[in-house]
């Protein structure tokens, strides 16, 4: 009677087991298809960004591939007046919209745990960043750090247009234009 | 059983020496690293140990030199004063060309003006981008970047690639696996600036850029990488086949910041700034690590693997 006993409870552990696993399988997935429609806006919304500094770009000097030091430097500064005039209203969230933000940050503590985590704190902390602004419209100043981004991770988030970046500032995360300089929208907490 | 186990480990023992890439070393005197006064000495005491052979490929590598202070142009002197008697073409970079500010004043201080007698000789910059790095540095016409984060240049039989450690994203993997995979060049080298190997302990390995650039580096036979971050010289003992050298001491030195017993540290130099001076001829690259003081700090051969 004992063996009997010990047999159907194993069934029913395996049953439930199977139950559970069908449960989290069905979860995964769905969690998955919100993942794809959050990254679908999110990379919408950085396209649109790109389509507008376009615009803006189109219409200054174009800089060719062997510019002078003077030249870099007068297209930069024309181009980021024109971006933050074109953006005066932007806030923060415009692109890494609540959704954005809560997968990015998913994305972030799943890709670092542990040892990795404390490593990557301490090289984003250490960085020589401080007295950078962390505000919409405003210039990363090109005389501080930009923080590598962990390969690894690159490949775990979404993929931005070429011109854009994403960066660490502190526990914050940027997302940067890479010509202009300007800081397009950020996440604080980013890094847990 | 026993005899069975001896000639499998002789077997593995074998075919790991096959295929890691031979490096022949030769020896410095410890006095040589140090003296300062060899400064004074340096252009009538420029001892070459590269053999200058007729069509070789000559190049310099340096790194994180961007500063425009009294070392760096200290060693630019020397650069200028080795180029007399190994003429080099070319210089690759390992980024961090230039730290803080980036004004158009500021790329005449900290590079051109101290590079002045070499960019006038015609001598040809290739910057790779450091984590002090603008990404507008590309269009930057000394820099010989054609407007590209990461790009291809070709020597000869050396095909170089400069690529952007600080971004390594999707887009620039699959550009690099793509170039690797239709070369047919002999000699690939990489230069870029954070090290996936590194005895520092400010910095240390990337093993995250590992993670990803290495397997394609083994898959698609690149022979050597340069990088820098680390402000000291280092020859990593070589992984998977792959020598590794650190060349970031171009602007600062971080004295006795390399470990010492490092598994990886074939040698290292964090005591003074330097450069390395690079031939690569057939299926061998010399190269010869000269420092401030005009001293050759380290010089070897790199055989490379078929």
């Amino acid at each position: 009677m004992n063996g009997v006993t010990k047999y159907y409870s194993l069934i029913i552990f395996l049953a439930l087991s199977l139950f559970a696993a069908a449960q989290i399988s069905t979860a995964q997935n769905l969690k998955s298809s919100q993942d794809k429609k959050t990254i679908a806006a999110f990379e919408k919304s950085a396209k649109n960004y790109v389509k507008l500094r376009e615009r803006i770009e189109n219409k200054l000097p174009k800089l060719s591939k062997d510019a002078t030091a003077e030249q870099i430097e007068a297209h930069k500064t024309a181009f980021q007046r024109s971006v933050q005039s074109a953006r005066s209203s932007a806030k923060q969230g415009d692109i890494f919209t609540p959704a954005a933000t809560e997968l990015i940050k998913a994305i972030i503590k799943n890709e670092f745990k542990g040892k990795e985590r404390v490593e990557l704190r301490k090289t984003v902390l250490e960085a020589d960043t401080q007295g950078v602004p962390l505000k919409i419209n405003f210039p990363y100043p090109d005389s501080k750090e930009q923080i590598e981004m962990p390969a690894t991770l690159l490949l775990a988030l979404p993929q931005l247009p070429k011109q854009l970046r994403f960066r660490f500032l502190g526990r914050s995360l940027l997302l940067l234009d890479r010509e202009n300089g300007l800081i397009i929208d950020y996440m604080t907490n980013a890094l847990p | 059983m026993k005899r069975i186990n001896n000639f499998l480990l002789i077997l593995v023992l074998a075919f790991y020496s096959s295929a890691l890439p031979t490096v022949f070393v030769r020896t410095v005197s410890s006095q040589s690293l140090t003296k300062p006064d060899v400064i004074s000495q340096r252009s009538s005491s420029l001892k070459l140990t590269l053999p200058l052979q007729e069509g070789s490929v000559r190049f310099l590598a340096i790194g994180d030199t961007g500063r425009g202070n009294k070392e760096q142009n200290e060693l630019a002197k020397v650069m200028v004063d080795y180029r007399k008697a190994f003429p080099y073409e070319f210089v690759i970079m390992t980024g961090d060309n230039i730290y803080y500010q980036e004004k158009a004043e500021d790329m005449k201080t900290k590079f051109e003006n101290v590079y002045r007698p070499l960019l006038n000789d015609g001598v040809k910059f290739y910057a790779t981008l450091g984590n002090h790095d603008e990404s507008n540095q590309r269009f930057y016409e000394p820099f010989n970047m054609n407007g590209q984060e990461y790009y291809r240049i070709k020597k000869g039989e050396v095909a170089f690639y400069s690529l952007n450690s600080t971004y390594m994203d999707k887009r620039q993997l699959d550009w690099l696996q793509d170039e690797l995979a239709k070369d047919t060049t002999k000699w690939k080298i990489a230069f870029f600036h954070h090290p996936p190997y590194s005895s520092g302990k400010r910095h240390g390995s990337d093993e995250k850029l590992r993670e990803v650039v290495e397997p394609l580096f083994v898959k698609y036979g690149v022979d050597v990488v340069f990088a820098g971050h680390e402000h000291f010289y280092e020859r990593i003992k070589p992984q998977k086949g792959i020598p590794y050298f650190i060349t970031g001491a171009g602007g600062k030195i971080r004295k006795g910041d390399i470990k010492k017993n490092s598994p990886f540290t074939e040698k290292g130099f964090d005591t003074d700034l330097s450069f390395m001076l690079i031939e690569v001829w057939k299926d061998e690259m010399h190269f010869q690590v000269i420092s401030r003081s005009g001293a050759t700090v380290d010089s070897g051969v790199i055989k490379r693997k078929n």
